[in-house]
């Protein structure tokens, strides 16, 4: 392209100077004709060899101007072709130094973690980052739906129980459970089962103040949680007719030791408290009255209670007997001025493999006031679940077999005796853990729960229950009814019922 | 329970390993004697929770409740949250 556009601009100059040359001697040759016909025709030869220098020296200064044109366009050319070259180098010369510098940082954390920060610094580090209190939720949830056939009622129902459980350090903590419910109407109720400090004085001495669940027996303690109690329901003797207080407010002294080999233990709890109350709405005490599920701040000095629990447990861990508990509880204190509450129990749980069993007697002493007679009462209850775990279903689809292996099957008999029960206190309202049947409110109530847990996690179960309500003839209903004195009358047989529940618990 | 067992004695080969010799083994019987433990107590009232469900430091507060609750010897109980933590 370069060679092509300077070859025309040569070629011009040449066919001027040929002209030129050809030209002069022709016209000196018309010279000396010129002297024969004038001068005139002279001077118009010499206008036009004026004219080709002109157009000569003006086709020449075009020539220059465009090979300036085109050096420049050709400079620019050889820019635009060296530029890509130049930004891909630059842009590689940035990448270098990129990934020099990534580099030289993960040599850096390579050497910190080689050389520098063991297990032990990081755990300390996080350690720090945590902090020295500790702060932790737990607690439970559970939605449920109730069918009582007697009541022909049926409900949803559900309950949330956080516990909070705070840490100080290895001697002082603290914890507190909260308890909110949907009962019937349109709000919810709260409640505050737990409240407690705990001291750990020393390995064999506990310290705790404060609201607390009643030590008495495995249940309230142990196994009234919704995730751990493997039914929805409550033993009769803890239900809706409670024998013995669910919660105190006081003081408690607890510890345990091995006192042979590893599982032979034996444990104490042993508390002061502000003792039992019963149902302060009625007008006067009635014999069969229900209990208050704790007494608050109690100014009456004779009230307080003092109860005992030991456990024992004799089989070592290596005997392979499985682990056997054999419990004794006693709970006794003054519910009115000089008016006695006494009551004792025992308690055992087996456990053995896929077999776990328990079971519960419970008897109370109640001294009415102006020499009426006592009001005793007597509970009872008695457990048995098998898991299907190690269950071999060879002929079953794999899928169905797992299923069947999260299962656990569950039967309990329990029964509460006493006098007489109080019209204004029966509740046919179901609830969570409890079906509302009115047969629990016989003064002699049996029931069979049969049941199937199907557990998904540790912690998370799915219950299903059916409650056979047995109760036998006899016992006293009292009823106010807006009087301040009540009125006895005799009851005889009471109907049988049937109930079904069903529950998702789930422990966090 | 046996599985458990059987993987932390595998597992606390590895333990610690600035610790003197005396200490380690005091460890990884421990260790051993938690997993045992921790099948039988927990699982008398109700299912037993695996370590992985909560951190060293919750299972620190959560076995002081438990500590509480089962009025179970201190050692024993030290044994339990040692495993528990353990593999954290």
């Amino acid at each position: 392209m370069k060679l092509k556009s300077g070859q025309k601009p040569h070629r011009r100059r040449t066919a001027g100077a040929f002209i030129l040359s050809v030209s002069i001697p022709l016209f000196g040759g018309l010279a000396s004709t010129a002297d024969v016909a004038g001068v005139e025709p002279l001077r118009t030869v010499q206008q036009q060899i004026d004219k080709i220098k002109n157009d000569e020296a003006a086709e020449h200064r075009r020539l220059q101007q465009d090979e300036r044109v085109i050096q420049q366009l050709e400079q620019q050319l050889r820019q635009q072709q060296s530029r890509p070259g130049a930004l891909a180098i630059q842009a590689d010369a940035v990448d270098v130094t990129e990934l020099k510098a990534d580099t030289a940082q993960l040599q850096q954390i390579q050497k910190q973690l080689t050389t520098s920060i063991s297990d032990e610094q990081f755990g300390s580090a996080m350690s720090r980052y945590l902090g020295a209190h500790q702060f932790t939720w737990n607690g439970a949830v559970a939605g449920s739906f109730i069918y009582d056939r007697g009541n022909n009622t049926n409900t949803f129902a559900l309950t949330f129980e956080p516990l909070v459980l705070y840490r100080l350090n290895d001697w002082i903590s603290f914890e507190g459970e909260l308890e909110a419910a949907l009962p019937q109407g349109t709000d919810a109720k709260f409640g505050l089962p737990i409240a407690m400090f705990q001291l750990f004085l020393n390995d064999y001495l506990q310290l705790n103040a404060g609201l607390f669940d009643q030590p008495f027996g495995d249940w309230y303690e142990a196994q009234s949680t919704l995730w751990v109690n493997r039914f929805i329901t409550a033993p009769l003797l803890y239900g809706a007719e409670a024998i013995v207080p669910s919660s105190e407010l006081g003081l408690q002294l607890r510890g345990g030791l091995q006192w042979g080999a590893l599982g032979q233990d034996i444990d104490y709890t042993t508390w002061v408290a502000n003792g039992p109350g019963f149902d302060s709405a009625l007008p006067q005490p009635v014999v069969g009255q229900t209990l208050n599920p704790v007494n608050n701040i109690q100014v009456n000095t004779n009230g307080k209670a003092f109860g005992t629990r030991i456990r024992f447990y004799p089989f070592p861990l290596d005997s392979n007997l499985g682990r056997l508990e054999l419990g004794a509880s006693t709970y006794d204190g003054k519910w009115l001025n000089g008016n006695w509450f006494k009551s004792w129990g025992v308690d055992y749980a087996y456990l053995n493999g896929n077999l776990q069993t328990r079971g519960e007697y419970a008897q109370t002493y109640r001294q009415m006031p102006a020499g009426a007679g006592a009001d005793n009462r007597q509970g009872w209850y008695l457990q048995l679940g098998y898991f299907l775990q190690s269950i071999a279903l060879p002929q079953l689809p794999l899928e169905l077999d797992r299923h069947i292996h999260n299962l656990e099957l569950l039967a309990r008999y329990s029964g509460v005796n006493q006098h007489a029960v109080v019209a204004d206190e029966i509740s046919n309202v179901p609830e969570l853990g409890s079906s509302g049947s009115t047969s629990i409110f016989a003064p002699h109530s049996r029931e069979i729960a049969l049941g199937i847990d199907y557990w998904i996690e540790p912690s998370i179960v799915w219950q299903t229950e059916l409650d056979i309500e047995l109760p036998r003839a006899g016992g006293t209903l009292f009823s106010f009814n807006g009087a301040r004195s009540p009125t006895a009358s005799p009851i005889g047989a009471t109907s049988n019922d049937h109930a079904i529940l069903t529950q998702l618990a789930i422990g966090f | 329970m046996i599985i458990a067992i059987s993987a932390v004695v595998l597992a606390s080969g590895s333990l610690i390993p600035t610790a003197p010799a005396a200490e380690q083994a005091a460890q990884r019987q421990q260790l051993i004697e938690g997993a045992h433990l921790w099948s039988i107590y927990c699982n008398q009232c109700h299912n037993a929770r695996p370590g992985s469900e909560f951190s060293p430091a919750q299972w620190d507060a959560i076995t002081m409740h438990m500590k509480t609750l089962s009025n179970m010897p201190a050692k024993d109980m030290r044994a339990i949250k040692a495993f528990l933590e353990f593999g954290h």
